[in-house]
């Protein structure tokens, strides 16, 4: 961009021989050649090193230490690691990493912010068939954070729930099961298939208590006990809460989905069809029956 | 003697000249720069008839510098041509190893007692008419992708280049009159472009006339927008753009300089890729 190089460069260009197939040129020391020499000129280690196990190319099996006692055994049991390759994982998001996002457009605060909004950006990533189950949102940049949002995260602590509705806005977390947030990650690819929606699953048993918790803001919890626990914190962390009921944007504020619902304004069910641009929605009642939330 | 030959010496203001040789310069609506450049001067080019062997400037255009005034970086052109060279070469050569060539199962004498130097096989590598070691193995595909974005600024790179040595030219349509060689070769000629020319249009449905005309110059090349990459545009001297085709390979330049999901264009390669 507009660096004087450039500049220097084109002026130069005019004055200099056309530049064509036979004047060009690599960046220099750029490439070197691969070919290795013959004979004496050849070098006769063939890049292994010197004798042993090494020019033999016999690798040891990982953590094999040559018979010491191995770095991966040499401490006793550690139970904190425990089914580590079965719990969930929530990769982070910080708040302030959520803040550059609304600041520059790249995500819509007028509107209520959960995590296909969030992957839409392309700036956030999960693999949910590596048991990543959505938004952490830490703590980080929570004195900054002064955007107004109503915001659904799979996670969060005490003090990002403070800082959300010190602001003004609302915080929700919720759990997506594995085939929602399948749909979730590309929900264009998801639509183009023409399959229905799923309806989100209630969530394990040991994740029950988080998402049900007032404290936690989670989307099973009773909605009085959570205006209750908003005043608490609002007292515990020494702001005065903002009251929602006053606000303009009381609408956006308060919509929720649904415990079954996966995207905002869509039921489980339905068929979005983006090349005709229509949904179709079950006729059938026992189709109706089994979508019911 | 030579005073009469000789013309006065006239200042001359640029913008004056360049206003005088406009034919209709209210019939033809300036270019609106998408992205409009925040730190750069837009680069101009004339737009010149291609109806007639001599030229008639028509009208300024202004070019969006970050297309036509990129660092001209002869490097990444170069691993563009390299790219374009090397993708669809697949090296055919093909040599046999010691096992591979007929015979030289026997041992050729014994081991000991002839005086001779010891040998197990006649199609060793130091006969003649043995295997060759670490030779070439058919077919050896030399494909590789280029990154999206160094394909991207090659373009860009290149066309600065071709800007910024007058080999750019801007037309208003690839229409002529007549499907005569003879007359685009005087245009080229008259008009100091070339001897190689490459006309890109907007789309690959090219006029009539110069389809006819340009088929027996080997020289004269028609190319769609599609189609334009860096190798053909260094290949040829000169590089001609109609106006629709100017807009359309800015636009598309532009939108993938300025992209903000750029992700899937720079994963690995894949077939079929999105």
């Amino acid at each position: 961009m507009g660096s004087n190089t450039a500049e220097k460069a084109l002026q130069m260009l005019k004055f200099l021989p056309r530049v064509c197939l036979a004047n060009l040129k690599p960046s220099p020391g750029s490439r070197t050649s691969k070919k290795r020499g013959r004979g004496q000129h050849g070098g006769d280690k063939h890049g292994a090193g010197n004798k042993g196990s090494g020019q033999r190319q016999n690798y040891m099996r990982l953590g094999y230490e040559t018979g010491n006692n191995p770095f991966y055994l040499r401490f006793p049991h550690e139970p904190y690691y425990q089914g580590h390759h079965l719990r969930r994982e929530y990769p982070p998001l910080s708040m302030l990493d959520l803040l550059k996002l609304i600041e520059m457009n790249r995500l819509d605060a007028s509107k209520p912010i959960d995590l296909v909004s969030i992957l839409n950006t392309g700036l956030y990533k999960i693999f949910p068939d590596q048991r990543q189950y959505g938004v952490n949102l830490t703590d980080e940049g929570a004195d900054v954070f002064n955007a107004k949002v109503n915001i659904e995260v799979q996670w969060a602590t005490e003090p990002v729930i403070a800082a959300i509705e010190r602001a003004g806005g609302v915080i929700t977390t919720a759990y997506y099961d594995q085939h929602s947030l399948q749909a979730m990650i590309n929900a264009k690819k998801f639509f183009e298939r023409g399959v229905p929606i799923p309806r989100r699953m209630m969530p394990p048993p040991d994740a029950i208590e988080y998402y049900a918790d007032p404290t936690k803001r989670g989307y099973l919890a009773d909605p009085e006990k959570i205006s209750e626990e908003r005043l608490v914190l609002a007292q515990k962390y020494g702001y005065e809460l903002p009251q929602i009921e006053k606000d303009p944007e009381y609408e956006m504020l308060t919509e929720r989905k649904d415990p079954r619902q996966i995207f905002y304004g869509l039921h489980p069910g339905w068929v979005v069809n983006l090349k005709d641009k229509v949904i179709l929605k079950p006729q059938d009642e026992e189709l109706e029956r089994y979508y019911a939330s | 003697m030579f005073s009469c030959t000789i013309p006065k010496l006239r200042i001359i203001f640029p913008t004056a000249r360049s206003l005088s040789s406009l034919a209709s310069p209210s019939q033809i609506e300036p270019r609106q720069l998408a992205f409009p450049p925040k730190y750069q001067q837009p680069r101009q080019v004339w737009l010149e008839n291609f109806d007639t062997i001599e030229e008639k400037k028509l009208a300024i255009l202004e070019l969006h510098p970050e297309v036509f005034a990129a660092n001209p970086r002869v490097d990444i052109i170069h691993d563009n041509v390299r790219w374009q060279s090397l993708y669809r070469y697949v090296s055919y050569a093909h040599t046999k190893s010691r096992f591979e060539v007929r015979g030289g199962g026997r041992k050729p004498w014994p081991q000991k007692g002839l005086g001779r130097a010891r040998h197990g096989s006649i199609r060793s590598p130091l006969f003649r008419g043995g295997g060759v070691i670490h030779g070439p193995k058919s077919p050896n595909p030399h494909f590789y992708m280029l990154p999206f974005y160094t394909r991207i600024h090659g373009l860009t790179a290149t066309l600065s280049i071709k800007l910024a040595q007058d080999d750019l030219h801007v037309i208003t349509d690839l229409e002529i009159p007549t499907d005569d060689p003879n007359f685009v070769e005087e245009l080229v000629k008259s008009r100091k472009w070339g001897p190689s020319v490459l006309f890109v249009d907007e789309s690959d449905i090219m006029p009539r006339n110069i389809t006819a005309a340009t088929d027996s110059v080997k020289h004269f090349n028609l190319m769609p927008a599609y189609g334009l990459n860096v190798y053909s545009m260094l290949k040829h001297d000169t590089l001609v753009l109609t106006r629709a085709a100017l807009d359309l390979i800015e636009s598309k330049l532009l939108t993938h300089l300025h992209k903000n999901n750029s992700v899937p264009n720079t994963q690995k390669y894949k077939l079929n890729q999105v």
